[in-house]
Parts: C-alpha cells; structure tokens; sequence
C-alpha cells in the first residue's frame, strides 16, 4: 500500500478499528450479519489477501499498491479517511491491492476481470476520468475470511457498468466496502448477484457529487441451507439533480437470510434529486428469513423519493393457474421464482453476464425450490 | 364422461356446495347458471383440483377415475381444462414460453414427445388467428396489461391448443362487450365435437344464445335447484333466479 507514503492514513485507520472493535449484532449496522461471532476466535488477522487480474484490456493503467513510487493518479485518489469500520480495516491491516486508470474520454471495450482471492484484507482502487466509460466484472472467490475495500471513482461524464458475482461459498466469510463518488454527468451501474456464505456482506456508499450523477443498483440473491447474504447500501446526493434507482429481489429458503439495508441521504441543497428504492424477499419455509430495511433521509426540497420493501410466499393463485394449465407443481415454482428475480437479471446490460447470472440462478433456484 | 354424486365442500369450515349432483356424457354442452354465490365458482375450482376446497361428501368421477385424488397437472393432462373467470397475470414469463411449457408439460405426462419451439409457434399461430389473438400478445408477459377480452381469447386459445376433453369455463362471458362475447363463443363453438364435452358457467342467459347448451342447471345455495333444456334460459331470463329458487327442490 505505497506503505512509506500513506503511514498516517494506515495509523487513521488503525485508530478507527481500535475505537470500534469487530462489529457485531449489538452494534446497530450490523444487526442481521454478526461478523464477530462468525470470525469466532481469530478475530480479524492481518494477513494480505490476493487478486487477479484478466487479460488487461486495452486503455487501463494497472498499479500494484504494494509497490513503491505510485503514480499521481494513485496518490490522488487512493485511502481517503473513512469511518467505516471495516474499509479502515482493510487499509491499516493490508499491505496492498491493485490500482486501475481509464484515462479521459478512452472507451474501454473489453470488460476488466478482477477477482479478489484468498484469506485476509485486501485494497482496491479504480478511477475513471472524465469521459471514461468502463465494464468491471468482479469475481468473489472462496476464502476462511476476506476483507476487501474498494474505492471508485467515476469522473465527469464517466460512466462505470459493475457486476459482481458472489458464488455459493459455503462458509467463507466475505466481507466487502466499495465506496462510490460520482461526479457531474457521471453514471454507474451495479449488479450484484449472491449466493451466500456463512457471512457474505458487501457495503455500498455511493456519493452523488455532480449535478446529472446517476447511480443504478441492483442485486439478486437465491440462498439456501444456512446460507447469508447482506447488501447494505448508503446513497448520499450532495447535489441537485442527481439520481438514484436500486431494486433487490430476494429468494430465501431453508435457514438462510437475506438482508438488504439501504439508506438514502438527500443532503441540504441537493433538491430536485430522485431517488427509489425496492426490495423484496419470497420466502420459501418457515425458517427462512428476510431483513429488508429501507431508510430515507432528507433535508432538501422537492426531491422525489420512494421506498418500498416486501417479504411474501409465492403467490398461490399464480401457482394453481400454472398446475391447472398442466404444469407441474416443482417446474411452476421454479417458473415463479425466475419470474420473480427476471426484471433484476434484465437491467444487467451486458449479455454474457446476464445470462451467466440467469444460468446461476436457475441452478440454485432448482436446488432450494 | 363426469358424474358428480352428491358433493359437500366446505371453504374455510363453511359449506359452500350442499349435495350437488351432476352428469355429462361426451359431445354435450351443460350450462350451470345461477346466482351469485350459488357456488359456481367453486364447482369449477373443486373440478380443477385447487386447494383450500374440502370435499366433505360425495364423489366426482372422470372417465371412470376418481378425479379428487388427481393434483390440478394431472387433470389437464388426462383432458380437463378450466377457462378461468379471471385469468392471473404473471410478470416476467411470457405468453408464448407459457403456452409452450403448459403444452409440453401435458404431453410429458401423456407419454408423447415434447414439439420443438417451431412446432409449437406454427401450433399456436394457425389456432391464434381466428381468436384474434396477435403476434404481439404472445411476447407479452402473460396476461400482464391484457384487456378483458384479451385475457378471455388466450384462455380459449389456450383451450383449442390443449384440446382437453372436458371443458369448463367459468363466467367467460363476464366482463365482455357484445362483439367480445361473439368471437370467444365462436372460439368455442368451433370446438364442440362428438367427443368432447363442456360446462358452462354463466350467471346471465346472454352467452347462451350464442353457445346453444344441451341441457341447463339451475344452482342455488349449492343444491341445483332446477334442470331443463335450452328453454329453462329464457324462462330464468323472464322471471329472474327468485322465482325459480323459491320453488321446492
């Protein structure tokens, strides 16, 4: 982590993990995902965790944060003091990670491909400048406990498309913090798919900080056994004018739980900003379970902003209609629950990982349904 | 080819149909008409196999097989079809992958081979045109944003695709202006056939002018209260369900 240059930042963050402690169920963020009892004894270690990157496409700088003498656009950006306590433990207890670079107005054709790897704590920085359009996949391996943080930030006019794949991984404990800013023109869209884990947690901040800023985000998640995924999200307009869309859909069976929290700040002057927010679980059993929070907090004027959550069984009439048309019991549910999370897998714009993510879902959807 | 002897069930512990007896042989069209909440609706529902219908007394024989013990797949497999009063609406599967799922569901169960997606499609088509049932339709998510009568051609259509040997249809006429109510009784007219027999459910004498039943039956209170040919229509039409309710059953 350019560590000789960035000593204070590491000692922040230090401070800021010493302060807090693990966060667990007491602690109000972390009511639905107990990171400390699932880290159990060896706490939160300080090992590096790893990544890999794919055929580097053509038009991306890539920067190895372990290594001395960063470029500007590094030391620019990269480790801005958080308060989030998990993105601090990720800077004072990694020793590196990987930086990214669009230049302006280069158009990235080919997706980049990052996955975060093995045990421990890892950092992540990837910067669009303006006019930069760029597809990030993110793959999310396997590991006893991962930490990632990982900031981006989209320039003016840049626009950003995120998908993020987390497989069924058992009972990894996978923690992740990307925080967002977005400036004037700006666009991003993410797309998170999870399968679960014993704890799967990723936290979104997104800071609209341009006027015309847009953030898009969406996820799915199909769990089941005593699988858990969290999606905690925190969208901050700072400015006017800026927008807002995030619609997560949920499928839970067994003794898994979903949780999406997902608060809205419109900030003082930010008025004619919009934003709405949907998330919705389908239980399937009795001791599945879905904790969807929504939050709105507003303190500018003539903002449109919606919220909305729901947690139901599936829809008996909807069933019966599909038996009746001769359709068996097991392929209708599963007809329903595709229905369900369809309009989700829809807003991922780009084909193949559509239709990776629609493949996925249909396997998981045929081992809990 | 349906014989209902004697039928008692209950919604929620509340008897809903009273003894309720019933026979149609292949090629004729009944019409079982009555009141509102005479329990229509829940004779159509208990025949297609929903749940939360107890039958509490009595037998409903299909072709000589206990039909109770059959879940709904199985029923429109062996041949029944319910044409349903209010059709759902189901986002996110469209019209056309239904059909084609629905259809190869049944043919599964039948033992016959699936028909490729161009098999159906050409099945659909040449059925789709009559109905008025467009191209467009069929891409939409099901049901979704259909109008009445749209919702009431697909059901139709959905019949002369799956061909059922038994079919009832619930209230089609319910909701339909004049020209609507036309071209679904044509659709169905189209399929009466010598082997095939139908129950129709109506509440007004209207959709019997144009499908023409063999026989009526008057059901009240869950009991039929009367039975008569064509006739008994224009009589009910004349003097209203009180007159003929009243009378001694």
């Amino acid at each position: 982590m350019t560590l000789a240059l960035n000593l204070d930042r590491k000692a922040e963050a230090a401070a800021v993990v010493h302060s807090h402690g693990v966060p667990h169920r007491r602690v109000e963020d972390w009511k639905y995902s107990d990171l400390k009892a699932a880290l159990g004894e060896k706490g939160l270690g300080a090992v590096m965790a790893e990544w890999l990157v794919g055929n580097l496409p053509a038009g991306v700088e890539m920067f190895d944060l372990a290594q001395p003498n960063p470029p500007a656009w590094v030391m620019a950006h990269v480790a801005r003091p958080t308060r989030n306590v998990m993105n601090a433990a990720s800077l004072a207890l990694s020793a590196g990670g990987v930086a990214f670079r669009v230049p302006k107005n280069v158009t990235v054709a080919a997706p980049l491909k990052l996955d975060f790897t093995g045990g421990g704590h890892v950092r992540g920085l990837l910067v669009l400048e303006e006019g930069a359009s760029l597809i990030l996949v993110e793959g999310v391996g396997a590991a006893d406990f991962r930490n990632v943080g990982f900031e981006i930030v989209v320039g003016e006019r840049a626009g950003l498309e995120h998908v993020r794949i987390t497989p069924d991984a058992g009972d990894s404990v996978l923690v992740e913090e990307v925080s967002l800013r977005i400036a004037a023109g700006g666009r991003y869209r993410g797309h998170f798919a999870g399968f679960g884990s014993k704890l799967a947690r990723m936290e979104l901040e997104v800071a609209l900080e341009g006027e015309g800023a847009q953030a898009h985000l969406s996820g799915v998640a199909v769990l089941g056994g005593k699988r858990h995924s969290d999606v905690t999200t925190h969208v901050i307009h700072r400015v006017g004018n800026s927008h807002s869309t995030q619609l997560f859909k949920h499928v839970v069976a067994g003794q898994a739980r979903a949780v999406y929290q997902g608060k809205v700040t419109v900030a003082k002057g930010a008025d004619g900003s919009d934003s709405s927010q949907t998330a919705k679980a389908l239980l399937l059993g009795d001791m599945a379970e879905a904790d969807l929070k929504p939050e709105l907090e507003i303190f500018a004027d003539d903002v449109k902003c919606a919220h909305g959550a729901a947690v139901g069984d599936l829809d008996t009439e909807s069933l019966f209609y599909l038996r009746a048309r001769g359709i068996p019991e097991g392929q209708a549910r599963g007809m329903l629950l595709q229905a369900f999370l369809d309009d989700v897998v829809a807003e991922i714009a780009i084909t193949d990982q559509r239709e990776l993510v629609r493949t996925e879902l249909l396997t998981a959807l045929k081992v809990i349904a | 080819m349906l014989e209902i002897k004697n039928l008692h069930v209950a919604v929620e512990g509340k008897e809903i149909l009273k003894g309720l007896s019933l026979s149609i042989q292949p090629g004729e069209v009944h019409a079982l008409m009555g009141p509102n909440g005479s329990g229509k609706s829940t004779l159509s529902f208990v025949l297609a196999g929903r749940d939360g219908y107890d039958i509490t007394e009595g037998s409903i024989t299909y072709n000589g097989e206990n039909l109770v013990a059959l879940p709904p797949e199985e029923r429109a497999a062996k041949g029944v079809f319910l044409a349903m009063q209010y059709p759902v609406e189901i986002p996110g599967v469209t019209t056309m992958t239904f059909l084609k799922t629905a259809l190869n569901s049944q043919r599964r169960q039948r033992g016959e081979a699936d028909l490729d997606a161009v098999g159906v499609l050409k099945l659909v088509r040449a059925k789709a045109k009559s109905l008025n049932v467009s191209e467009e339709m069929l891409k939409r998510a099901l049901n979704v944003g259909f109008s009445g009568g749209e919702k009431k051609r697909l059901e139709i259509l959905q019949m002369a695709l799956f061909e059922p040997k038994l079919a009832i249809l619930d209230e089609t006429d319910s909701g339909l202006d004049i020209d609507a109510l036309r071209l679904v009784a044509e659709g169905v007219n189209a399929l009466r056939e010598p082997s095939r027999a139908m129950l129709v459910i109506t509440h007004y004498q209207r959709l019997l002018d144009y499908i023409v039943p063999d026989r009526i039956h008057v059901l009240a209170k869950g009991r039929i209260v009367a039975e008569g040919g064509k006739e008994l229509a224009l009589e009910l039409e004349a003097k209203g369900y009180e007159h003929i309710v009243k009378e001694p059953a």
